[in-house]
């Protein structure tokens, strides 16, 4: 059963808080952002790479196995992590720097 | 037409103004709208390849030149003859002025205008159609966005307004819809319109089954007879003749582009497989939003058609139209954008990514510590630059003393500020853990709170629930591992599914039940008895002791949660003490049978029918379930209240009390004196638990610290101490059961995890080993 905007809104807060967070984007299924918590060049930026990105992560998952999806997509780098929840509708992207 | 040519090669780049007053046009102005109805001259056929701009420089009217004076335009040749050319269209005085957008004002700008004129024109009073012509012309819709124009940004004046019947490409107007529009009921009549003929080539053929086909098959045939009788026939000669061919004369015909577009697409196996198994139902959503995204681009692809191809003859493009339709589109975009959020927050799915998320971060962040737990090497991230402080640190972790490492602690806004009063693992999923909030000795009473914390997430609880009154104990049920029973300080027992995410409320209580607790409940006990002799049906009761005196077992029944009393305890007074001091009493021991009440209890490990209370006066009982009207036994060595007893889960003929008077007390079953007592320090004894892995390792929480104590080093001294910043109290201890690790709940709020290192003890059967201890310091007395 979902619960109400606010305890999302509230969830979304907390992701926010953790540390090392650097932002939160979450981007519609035509790639425009539509929430972002970075500034705007970041944000258009991350959103139209990754959404390539996990379009050629979703076709792999499902090209060995059609039944297959992708249900979250983890990038570790040496500066920090993306974090990436791609659905039909949108994808959640949290950026995520943990030796901070 | 070539003098308007001419004209317009000399004054190309003349900046043409109107102004309502001015009914004298700059004629040599190469785009020239008269606004008379007399013309001098046609001129706007000129501008072939010139487009037609209207900028929002209609603004540019206020800079613009001098105001000519009002004057009909008259053209007379050399003998002064009027040969003003008359309209070939009279505007209708009473036609109905359309409310053009404004878009069309700001957008009529045809395209390509390197070399060519931009006629920044306000056009404030009508023109006549007579000069536009073509039917092609946009301008139709300048003509409206003009008037508007007009109306804005001068008075109003009573000027009648040329508007054709023939509209051109007309975007359809806004105006404010308001809510009794929407909801008004809107009658549409649809009707059919007069056939228009455009093409009418009869046939030459007939079918066989016409009506005439008789005849015509006929006449036919006497074709097909003269024909045959032609040849060699005197009737009929032969004679050429000549057609004359017309002059020619080249027509051009423009045409809206066709327009192309390439389109390809990969297919991949998982495509196939899609569209093999069927379509989505949201497939028609997505559908028609490609098709909006499609429209736009295909108008803008025409208008730029539209424009290369202008020809000669014709007179302006339509740019206008395409790229208002555009600015449409991206307004409603945005707006979709912001709906798209609400429902995408809203989703299931997007919360269960969230929480995915959330935990990925949270590990992240905690990931050496949870290693820790788990018992995993901890490796160092490479990636973070070693500095001194991460070297001094492995310099100090190198002794091998027994010790508590902090690993994290549970805590959150929620929880802040409360005081913990009990913990307890799920029997099922040894990573949760339900903590009971609420502060049982303050006079005012907080309303309580439950929270079922995980260890994927240490910053939030994973279920909350709030109370009516603070909780004193909690215990999962082992039978319905998402069942945790709740007592609470106004004797209220509830049992709670934390697998629902929403239900905030309890499954059931026990406020209805007459034979509730009206005192605190200060323990709540899930035991598996077994039924038969086999040990198959092990069904699973809830036991609660509370400080009413009353041990109850509770069940479900139709009006809730009912309970029998399996044992009252009673008081119990030492009659010799009595007696001998004071004659009166000693008819008490019969008369005085209140109760007393019960502060703790525990099952036995392996008997499930055997269990110890502990009680305010500080007597122990051993009492059994099927016996409930007497002790089996009763230990008596404490002088206070026994806050807490713990058989050795190990062991289990040995059982540990503890109690407000400082002391710990380890008991045999059959012995009715302590074998050993502990003392560490002057404080009240709040919690003691066995270890589950050591048989000779304890642990015990006294109001200011924690202590391990561990009976094969020392028995008389703690192993380790752990002391509580002096504002916090330490109230509760739990031993983690797949791991070395306990955690700690205090006055504030938090539950820490510590990590029991260096534990060197051997190997080798656990009960041995605590008998061996025992026998040693036993036999030393």
């Amino acid at each position: 059963m979902p619960t109400n905007y606010a305890e999302v809104e509230e969830t979304l807060r907390r992701i926010q808080s953790q540390k090392g967070v650097q932002g939160i984007v979450i981007v519609n299924s035509e790639g425009i952002p539509i929430k972002t918590t970075l500034d705007n060049s970041s944000t258009v930026q991350y959103a139209g790479l990754i959404h390539q990105l996990v379009m050629k992560a979703r076709s792999t998952v499902r090209d060995i196995d059609p039944q297959n999806d992708l249900t979250f997509l983890r990038i570790r780098s040496k500066k920090n992590e993306i974090m990436i929840a791609p659905d039909k509708d949108y994808f959640l992207i949290v950026i995520q720097n943990p030796s901070d | 037409m070539s003098t308007a040519i001419g004209k317009d090669d000399r004054k190309k780049k003349r900046t043409l103004v109107l102004r309502p007053s001015s009914r004298a046009v700059n004629i040599s102005g190469s785009h020239g709208f008269n606004q008379s109805t007399k013309h001098t001259t046609s001129i706007l056929g000129s501008s072939s390849r010139r487009s037609f701009s209207l900028g929002a420089g209609s603004k540019v009217l206020d800079k613009s030149t001098v105001q000519t004076p009002r004057q009909a335009v008259r053209v007379f040749d050399e003998e002064d003859n009027d040969v003003t050319p008359q309209p070939l269209y009279q505007a209708d005085p009473g036609s109905v002025q359309a409310k053009a957008s404004r878009f069309f004002l700001d957008e009529i700008s045809g395209g390509s205008t390197s070399d060519q004129t931009i006629t920044s024109a306000s056009f404030s009073m009508p023109f006549s159609r007579s000069v536009l012509g073509s039917s092609r012309f946009s301008s139709q819709s300048t003509i409206e966005s003009i008037n508007e124009e007009m109306e804005d940004t001068f008075p109003k004046r009573d000027m009648p307004v040329n508007l054709p019947d023939v509209q051109g490409k007309r975007v359809a107007v806004k105006e404010q819809v308001t809510e009794n529009m929407l909801n008004a009921v809107i009658d549409i009549y649809l009707s059919e319109t007069d056939c228009i003929s455009l093409l009418d080539i009869p046939s030459t053929s007939v079918s066989v089954e016409a009506d005439n086909a008789d005849t015509i098959t006929e006449r036919n045939k006497q074709y097909a007879e003269i024909c045959k009788n032609m040849v060699g026939n005197e009737k009929y000669v032969d004679r050429s003749i000549q057609t004359l061919n017309d002059a020619l004369k080249h027509k051009q015909v423009q045409s809206d582009s066709i327009v192309m577009v390439d389109a390809g697409t990969f297919v991949s196996t998982w495509e196939m497989y899609d569209t093999v198994s069927g379509p989505e139902p949201d497939e028609s959503v997505s559908d028609s939003e490609t098709k909006k995204a499609d429209i736009p681009e295909a108008a803008v692809d025409s208008s730029r058609a539209a424009e290369k191809s202008v020809s000669m003859g014709s007179t302006t493009s339509t740019g206008s139209v395409t790229s208002s339709m555009k600015d449409v589109e991206a307004f409603g975009n945005s707006l979709n954008a912001e709906a798209d959020l609400q429902l995408i927050m809203l989703s299931e799915r997007f919360q269960q990514n969230l929480l995915a998320t959330e935990r990925s971060i949270v590990g992240n962040v905690f990931q050496p510590k949870l290693a820790a737990y788990r018992q995993l090497l901890v490796l160092d991230n490479p990636d973070r630059s070693l500095n001194s402080e991460a070297v001094e640190q492995k310099t100090e972790g190198s002794e091998n003393s027994p010790a508590l490492e902090y690993l994290w602690t549970f805590s959150c806004e929620l929880s802040r500020g409360r005081s913990v009063s009990s913990m307890t693992w799920n029997k099922k999923n040894p990573d949760l853990l339900a903590v009971g909030y609420g502060d049982s000795e303050s006079s005012d009473q907080k309303p309580g709170l439950v929270c079922c914390w995980s260890l994927k997430n240490p910053t939030w609880p994973e279920r909350f629930f709030h109370c009516d009154s603070a909780v004193t104990t909690l215990d999962f049920s082992t039978n319905n591992p998402s069942h945790l029973a709740v007592g609470m300080h106004n004797g209220t027992i509830a049992i709670y599914n934390v697998q629902s995410q929403n239900n905030q409320t309890d499954v059931i209580n026990s406020s209805e039940c007459p034979n509730k607790h009206m005192d605190p409940v200060w323990q709540l006990k899930w035991t598996l008895e077994e039924l038969s002799l086999t040990g198959e049906d092990k069904v699973e009761s809830l036991y609660s002791v509370a400080a009413d005196g009353r041990v109850s077992k509770w069940f479900v029944s139709d009006t809730g949660l009912d309970c029998t009393d399996v044992m009252k305890l009673k008081r119990i007074h030492d009659g010799k003490l009595k007696a001998a001091g004071n004659k009166t009493e000693k008819k008490t021991e019969s008369v005085v049978s209140a109760l007393t009440p019960g502060l703790c209890f525990d099952f036995h490990p392996t008997d499930s029918n055997i269990y110890l209370v502990g009680t305010w006066e500080g007597l122990i009982h051993k009492c059994s379930c099927s016996n409930s009207q007497q002790f089996m036994e009763t230990y008596k060595k404490h002088f206070c209240p026994v806050s807490c007893i713990a058989w050795c889960p190990l062991s289990p003929s040995l059982f540990l009390s503890c109690s407000s008077d400082w002391t710990i007390q380890l008991w045999k079953q059959d012995q009715f004196a302590p074998v050993l007592g502990f003392t560490s320090t002057q404080k009240a004894v709040c919690d003691i638990k066995w270890s589950p892995k050591w048989a000779t390792v304890f642990g015990v929480v006294n109001v200011g610290q924690l202590e391990i104590w561990d009976l094969k080093s020392s028995i008389m001294d703690p192993l380790i101490v752990e002391s509580a910043v002096p504002p916090v109290n330490m109230k509760c201890l739990l031993f983690a059961s797949h791991t070395d690790c306990l955690v700690v709940g205090d006055s504030v709020g938090q539950v820490t995890v510590y990590l029991l290192k260096n534990m060197r003890i051997g190997k080798g059967s656990q009960a041995d080993v605590l008998e061996a201890v025992i026998q040693s310091a036993t036999s030393r007395f």
